[in-house]
């Protein structure tokens, strides 16, 4: 497996960058997540680092080195984020629970397979068209769809999200087998509040990806002025041809059976909180009787 | 109000797949069992089932843990990880292995081997006890040594600190292997948090900075340990603690007492080891390897009339500041 992958965020005019993002993978597959931690409830900045935690720490215990079934791994790790944001919220006796957005990517055996809930997107271009992008679950885009018929509508306004008192309405996509060359976004709404679908294709196609996200970035911030929502890109190039020499290339190939790497760091699950759930105990035990194998052999 | 101390599991209990036999010892962190396989085989089981924080009453089997002490019993928990994670990486003959780990009764054990023979400190005291001049042969010291050094090594080549390394966590298994056993990272991270079940160091063993906290910890923290079990070793007691060797340092003074009956380059190495000042110390484990099994001809130098005269001044001295004390013990008593 092979991709050039590049990630930027940027925390626009705002106080607090709530914006979340960050990349794992293994020999023969890749986790790509995003998660934009929402305004109008407490430590959105939170909601979308356990968010990010939790998908990651999941992945890791069940890529080995791929997963069973991404869809199925996708719908169950956005719910685990989503209770977990709960707990934290009931631990710290929260009289409103952190909020954030969640999408999240995995691609392995030339396949790509997303969810998402909220407004944090993914578009995937191929040969500079739009092949897909999911559809936000906001009311305006409800009603751009024909699903609603109301008049005036705050584009701010999600119908779902995770961390609420609700379960999560979200979606999946895929899986769609992915060619030579496809570049796949993930991306705040910091983004494409500012720039068009368009713009962010045209962008997207004419470049490598670490030119390409930094230069969107920029314009987002630039056309959003001082009051800028945080800006957040990631964009991936699936089975590079050539090596792009800013971007970070990964040739999983040459990793070892059980090897991971994750730009996540688990700073909230690991240190601030106490927390330790069920998944992470099970996954703790699995890790260290994995461990205890590997050495074992070792020794024979 | 004392605290109860959460009952072990009776013998015959089943957890996950051994059978107790009986509790081997039991800490601050947990209780150790002697179990057995159903083929028989004979494994050491840490339960995790901190004393301060957990209760369990006769004959249960979990363990309950007051509401406002779960987030301490988890961040334990952590640490109880931490220290099976840093075991399973190794795999070598001197540090203790660990097995299996699995989660029962609520709470998770860690399966070892089970050693049999009887620590380090077993052997001093036994050793003392004899009143011989020597308590170790020197051969045996540097033998011994050498082998904890190997197991140690290996440790530190896993970015680890043992940090409570002293005669009670050496073991001396019957067909003669030195093993490090009781891995204290795990009680490092929750002495970090603050306010945990007991002193997280050995007065003796510790070396000054482990009383910091500070950052300076480093292999040559465990290297002072190491220094200071040898010292026992020899001297057949631990040394003075780090705090009172700041104020007044008495080491070089009650080494020299070992002058010939240890060679001198034995003596050396303690004082190596033992020094307060962390970067004076062997910076590695290897560099102590390489000075404890040098070869050379052992030279002895007996004490000098004027050394003799000081070491029994020093005596006197310190019996008569005892007998004072006892005296004004007395005093205060009878007032």
């Amino acid at each position: 497996m092979k991709f050039s992958v590049f990630q930027l965020s940027r925390i626009g005019g705002r106080q607090n960058n709530e914006d979340r993002m960050g990349y794992c993978y293994t020999r023969e597959s890749g986790l790509f997540v995003l998660a934009d931690g929402m305004g109008g409830h407490p430590q959105g900045e939170v909601a979308a680092q356990l968010a990010l935690e939790t998908v990651s720490a999941l992945y890791q215990k069940e890529a080995k080195p791929i997963l069973r079934d991404p869809a199925q791994f996708l719908s169950n790790a956005l719910l685990a984020a989503h209770l977990q944001i709960n707990r934290y919220a009931t631990r710290k006796a929260m009289l409103d629970t952190p909020r954030t957005t969640l999408v999240a990517a995995v691609v392995q055996g030339n396949s790509a397979t997303c969810v998402h809930c909220g407004d944090s997107r993914l578009y995937l271009v191929r040969e500079g068209q739009l092949l897909m992008r999911t559809r936000d679950h906001s009311f305006i885009e409800q009603r751009n769809a024909g699903l609603t018929r109301i008049e005036h509508l705050n584009r701010n306004i999600l119908f779902s999200c995770l961390g609420s008192t609700a379960k999560p309405v979200f979606d999946l996509t895929g899986p769609i087998k992915l060619m030579q060359g496809d570049k796949l976004l993930l991306c705040s709404d910091g983004l494409w509040g500012s720039l068009s679908d368009d713009e962010i294709v045209l962008q997207l196609a004419g470049k490598p990806v670490s030119d390409a996200v930094p230069d969107m970035v920029e314009s987002a911030l630039r056309v959003a002025g001082d009051t800028s929502d945080n800006v957040t890109v990631l964009a991936i190039e699936w089975e590079t041809p050539d090596i792009f020499e800013s971007s970070q290339v990964i040739i999983a190939d040459s990793m070892l059976d059980g090897e991971f790497a994750s730009t996540i760091q688990t700073g909230l699950l690991d240190t601030k909180t106490d927390d330790l759930d069920e998944a992470s105990i099970e996954r703790s035990i699995a890790e260290i009787n994995e461990a205890i194998r590997r050495s074992g052999t070792k020794k024979v | 109000m004392s605290k109860v101390k959460p009952s072990s599991l009776p013998p015959d209990t089943l957890i996950g797949g051994y059978r107790v036999v009986r509790k081997l010892s039991a800490g601050g962190f947990g209780v150790v069992y002697l179990a057995v396989d159903t083929e028989g085989q004979q494994f050491a089981i840490k339960e995790y089932l901190p004393s301060s924080l957990s209760s369990r009453a006769v004959g249960a089997l979990l363990p309950q843990v007051l509401p406002e002490k779960l987030s301490l019993y988890r961040l334990g928990l952590k640490s109880f990880f931490e220290e099976g994670r840093s075991l399973a990486q190794i795999s070598h003959g001197s540090v203790v292995s660990v097995l299996n780990f699995f989660r029962e009764n609520e709470t998770v054990y860690m399966v070892m081997n089970y050693l049999e023979g009887g620590t380090l400190q077993d052997f001093v005291i036994t050793a003392r006890d004899l009143k011989k001049q020597k308590v170790f042969r020197e051969s045996t010291i540097r033998s011994l040594y050498d082998e904890i050094l190997r197991g140690l090594r290996i440790v530190h080549q896993h970015k680890m600190l043992h940090l409570d390394i002293k005669p009670a966590n050496i073991f001396i298994t019957d067909d003669n292997r030195a093993v490090l056993i009781d891995f204290g990272a795990a009680r490092e991270v929750l002495s970090k948090e603050g306010n945990f079940i007991r002193p997280m160091y050995t007065p003796g063993f510790a070396a000054p900075e482990m009383y910091r906290r500070d950052s300076s910890m480093g292999p040559w923290t465990d290297i002072y340990a190491i220094g200071a079990c040898i010292y026992a070793s020899m001297q057949g007691y631990p040394p003075n603690d780090a705090p009172q060797r700041l104020e007044k340092d008495r080491l070089s003074l009650a080494l020299s007492r070992l002058r010939g009956i240890y060679s001198d380059n034995l003596i050396e190495v303690v004082e190596w080891c033992m020094a307060l000042d962390p970067l004076s110390r062997p910076q590695s484990v290897f560099s102590l390897q390489k000075e404890l099994s040098r070869e050379n001809e052992r030279s002895y130098t007996k004490l000098t009339v004027g050394e003799k005269v000081r070491l029994q001044f020093d005596t006197v001295v310190s019996d008569t500041k005892k007998t004072a004390r006892k005296a004004s013990a007395l005093a205060t008593r009878f007032k």
